[in-house]
């Protein structure tokens, strides 16, 4: 590694290098990044400079689609889909959306609207972990990922009329049939990658790492699979290293786009027009309003119910009753400190759990072991959520039951068997 | 009773929807698993040296008896050519070294510290010299391709037989090619099995042979210090420097815009909402524990007490909250159009220092894997389960309530939502029912 040269004064040689230098290593860290000369054009708007921007907004804003994938989406179609998802994350200036779809003009407010995603977060690390090439057997170790699925369905296409129950208890039939193949197929999965393990233990060089993963394995099966392996490994570092570059080097990039940004008229303030932003509807908020009403509903019944008892009851009393009871509430809020924390704006709901994919290794059972979690400590993990859904779960059912049975009502209506118990 | 069961259209398109949507998820994941099992499952097989549009044979569990069948045959002529050169190569052999010691055409291929070469096709008719380790060797037997490269420098190898890699996908095209190589380091060695019924390679029996090649090793490990090196969070002035920059150009970019300041975005309100669903769920799951806590003592019961109404005022801000977003969500923004726009995933847990690459998950035993595996599906299944619960309360039970009470219709929907909703659609309960005797 060479020294880090000290910048103090930076004569003008160095200056003019930096920026082309700084853009370069933006533009090879991205996907589909054009060169510095097309951002110098964008800055005096030219107009040849726009459809490659268009184009690099398009791939940044849409990372989950493969690299040929966007050659299938026509320009006019690339420039309507990078105005919503813009205009999605709150982009606040006008000019973008009055760009014409072709996608011949814009330079300057697409280079605006690149550097304002690049200012919001850390943009080109989070374009890389998603296509990251991954090496190991995975497996995350939380649910996250299924759980960030879209939020209202999209409707089906079948006949709008009426449906029978049947054909719903027939839905149910099959998922419960599907999730029985999937654990029977994730079973299979596990004692295979078992055997590969073990079968190619010390074959790593990386000695914490001990043996070859399914993927290391295949490129010494596969030669031809391999070499493509290795050339997406190689490109991978190298916008890795360019991602490392530009993060030295950015800061003469944001010097330069507050001049880009002091060049645009300023935009005429309409106080009156909010144009429309599509979102889910109030439509699609209104199970969560019920839910959290339910929730209420149900704590609120609890509580009543226990206050009761609890003026009836004959605790609670007494000189030293006041100093147990302060202490007792403090107890009860630090005990939901982390809770309340957690579902504040802002809040990270992870519970202090691991997250994330996980490269598995398999170690001798005595082995200390380096860093890395246990399976062990994540096995008692997934256990509590488990029991913790469980009690969710019957609880709802347990409501299901009280209500159907208020709804059928009292003798002499017909008499319930309930199925054989658990 | 053989009353069909209808329900309402409106309702029952959200069902339909919700269960198809949970269907498909399921499905993504056991494609996803299939595609997982059928490597896996190739691997452990005896590998064929010629895999290029090998098609999938009957899956079945790792054999190790057959030769493997290549794809392509060398010709006679080919082979006769290898002969010769091979022939020629040994001879040389046999005058450059003059002796030729132990290591008689070791059958098997040493471990790690010796290195390999692969023999041609020709029948090991003279067993080829072989000197000391130091130097290069031609076994006859056939080391399964794709095995570690020679550690030992090997600088004059004439008596290599060594076919490059990948350019051939048939060793009778490779019968041209086989240039002595020496310094084989980047390549792996390409074995073809034809006419002498070799061993088939099985991870089992030489699995611990292998070895990565060193271009991928010096790649890998470049890689994964490329990003350990991002994950750091390099606190130096520069870092700082630009962080202002940015804050301050997001600033500027707000006053130069027309729109008045500090909207939400459709995406942070999306957040938003989502980030309510897991507390919802997170505020269940607390009151769950405490509805089925046993208090033993006065402190106890008085302690729950505290919690639920704790609880209770948490849920009262999370439903501000959102009642604040719908608010946003009528005056600002629009309906919701046609298809979906692609949504940016964070890293999961939200932390604030993300850490960008996987860490390690050490597991001891195969066991213990399927635990953790069986463990982390059930949970994610019981997600599943609690949202479709939510979804089938909140339609069906308006439609129990709303039908004409009594008749054999309603007794047969009666029956089936409580299938649906009490015991997850899996038993039924039975109806007894007085029938009048005049009917």
């Amino acid at each position: 590694m060479g020294r880090r040269r000290r910048r103090r004064r930076v004569d003008p040689a160095d200056a003019t290098r930096a920026l082309p230098e700084a853009i370069a290593a933006l533009s090879q860290t991205l996907p589909a990044g054009p060169s510095p000369e097309t951002f110098r054009r964008a800055k005096f708007d030219r107009p040849e400079a726009a459809p490659a921007l268009w184009r690099l907004l398009f791939r940044v804003l849409s990372p989950q689609l493969a690299d040929g994938a966007s050659a299938s989406f026509s320009p006019e179609a690339q420039v309507r889909s990078v105005k919503l998802a813009l205009r999605t994350q709150g982009y606040p200036r006008r000019a973008l959306a009055q760009l014409p779809d072709d996608g011949s003009q814009g330079g300057r407010e697409l280079l605006l609207a690149l550097a304002w995603l690049l200012a919001r977060g850390p943009l080109p690390e989070r374009l890389l972990t998603q296509n990251r090439v991954q090496l190991g057997d995975e497996m995350p170790v939380c649910e996250c990922e299924a759980l960030a699925s879209p939020g209202p369905p999209a409707p089906s296409v079948e006949a709008d009329g009426c449906v029978d129950i049947r054909h719903l208890q027939w839905l149910m039939g099959k998922l419960r049939f599907r999730w029985r193949n999937l654990m029977a197929s994730q079973q299979e999965q596990c004692a295979l990658l078992g055997k590969i393990h073990s079968y190619t233990r010390g074959c790593h060089s990386d000695r914490s790492l001990g043996h070859l993963s399914v993927t290391e394995t295949e490129l010494l099966r596969d030669p031809e699979g391999g070499r493509q392996l290795l050339r997406r490994l190689e490109r991978e570092n190298a916008r890795l290293q360019a991602a490392l570059e530009w993060r030295r080097r950015e800061l003469v990039f944001w010097r330069w786009m507050d001049t880009v940004l002091g060049a645009c008229p300023p935009e005429a303030s309409q106080p009156t027009f909010l144009p429309r932003i599509p979102t889910p509807g109030t439509g699609a908020l209104e199970p969560l309003v019920r839910e959290l009403q339910a929730l209420q509903g149900e704590l609120r019944e609890a509580v009543e119910a226990r206050r009761v008892a609890w003026e009836a009851g004959v605790g609670g009393r007494g000189p030293e009753w006041s100093a147990a009871r302060t202490a007792l509430r403090e107890a009860v809020g630090q005990d939901l400190a982390a809770l309340r924390q957690a579902c504040e704006r802002g809040g990270s709901c992870s519970l202090a759990q691991p997250h994330g994919p996980h490269r598995l290794v398999r170690t001798e059972a005595g082995a200390p072991g380096g860093p890395g979690l246990r399976a062990p400590e994540v096995i008692e993990a997934l256990r509590s959520q488990e029991a913790r859904l469980e009690v969710v779960l019957r609880q709802l059912q347990g409501q299901c039951r009280q209500e159907l049975a208020r709804l059928v009502g009292a003798p002499p209506g017909p008499v319930w068997i309930l199925p054989p118990g658990r | 009773m053989d009353t069909t069961v209808t329900l309402l259209a409106g309702s029952s398109r959200r069902l339909v929807a919700e269960l198809r949507d949970a269907l498909d998820s399921c499905a993504e994941r056991q494609r996803q698993l299939e595609r997982s099992l059928r490597v896996s499952r190739r691997l452990l097989r005896a590998w064929e040296p010629a895999e290029t549009l090998a098609p999938e044979p009957t899956p079945g569990p790792e054999t190790n008896e057959e030769a493997p069948s290549a794809a392509c045959i060398p010709s006679p002529q080919d082979l006769k050519e290898l002969e010769l050169l091979t022939q020629a190569l040994e001879k040389a052999v046999r005058v450059r070294k003059g002796i030729s010691n132990a290591g008689e055409g070791n059958k098997a291929p040493s471990l790690k510290s010796g290195s390999i070469a692969t023999s041609p096709a020709t029948r090991a008719s003279a067993p080829p010299s072989t000197s000391h380790r130091a130097g290069s060797r031609a076994s006859e037997t056939k080391p399964p391709r794709g095995i570690r490269q020679t550690r030992v420098p090997t600088k004059d190898l004439p008596e290599h037989r060594l076919l490059s890699v990948g350019d051939q996908a048939c060793m009778g095209q490779g019968a041209g090619a086989t240039k002595p190589k020496s310094g084989l380091r980047n390549e792996q060695i390409v074995l073809s099995a034809a006419s002498q019924a070799p061993e088939a390679f099985t991870l089992k029996d030489k699995g611990i042979l292998l070895q990565l090649p060193e271009a991928f090793r010096k790649a890998a490990s470049r890689n994964s210090r490329l990003w350990a090196q991002l994950s750091s969070t390099q606190t130096s002035d520069s870092v700082d420097a630009a962080t202002t920059a940015k804050t301050q150009f997001l600033q500027k970019m707000q006053t130069t815009s027309g729109w008045p300041g500090s909207r939400l975005s459709a995406t942070e309100v999306e957040a938003e909402v989502r980030h309510l669903q897991k507390a919802c769920l997170l505020l269940r799951l607390r009151m769950g524990e405490e509805l089925t806590a046993d208090p033993k003592d006065w402190m106890q019961e008085y302690r729950c007490l505290l919690t639920l109404e704790e609880l209770q005022a948490i849920v009262g801000q999370c439903l501000h909250r959102l009642r604040e977003l719908c608010t946003v969500v009528e005056q600002q923004l629009g309906p919701w159009p046609e298809g979906r726009f692609p949504r940016a995933s964070l890293p999961c847990g939200g932390g604030a220092d993300p850490i960008w690459s996987p860490q390690l998950l050490l597991y001891s035993s195969t066991q213990e894997l399927q635990t953790l595996a069986a463990l982390r599906l059930r949970v994610a299944m019981l997600h599943q389960q609690i949202h479709l619960e939510k979804v089938l309360m909140a339609e069906l039970l308006p439609l129990v309530s709303k039908q004409e009470p009594l008749g054999p219709p309603w007794l047969a929907l009666c029956r089936a939502v409580h299938s649906l909703l009490c015991e997850g659609g899996q038993r039924f309960l039975t109806i007894l029912r007085e029938d009048k005797p005049a009917d």
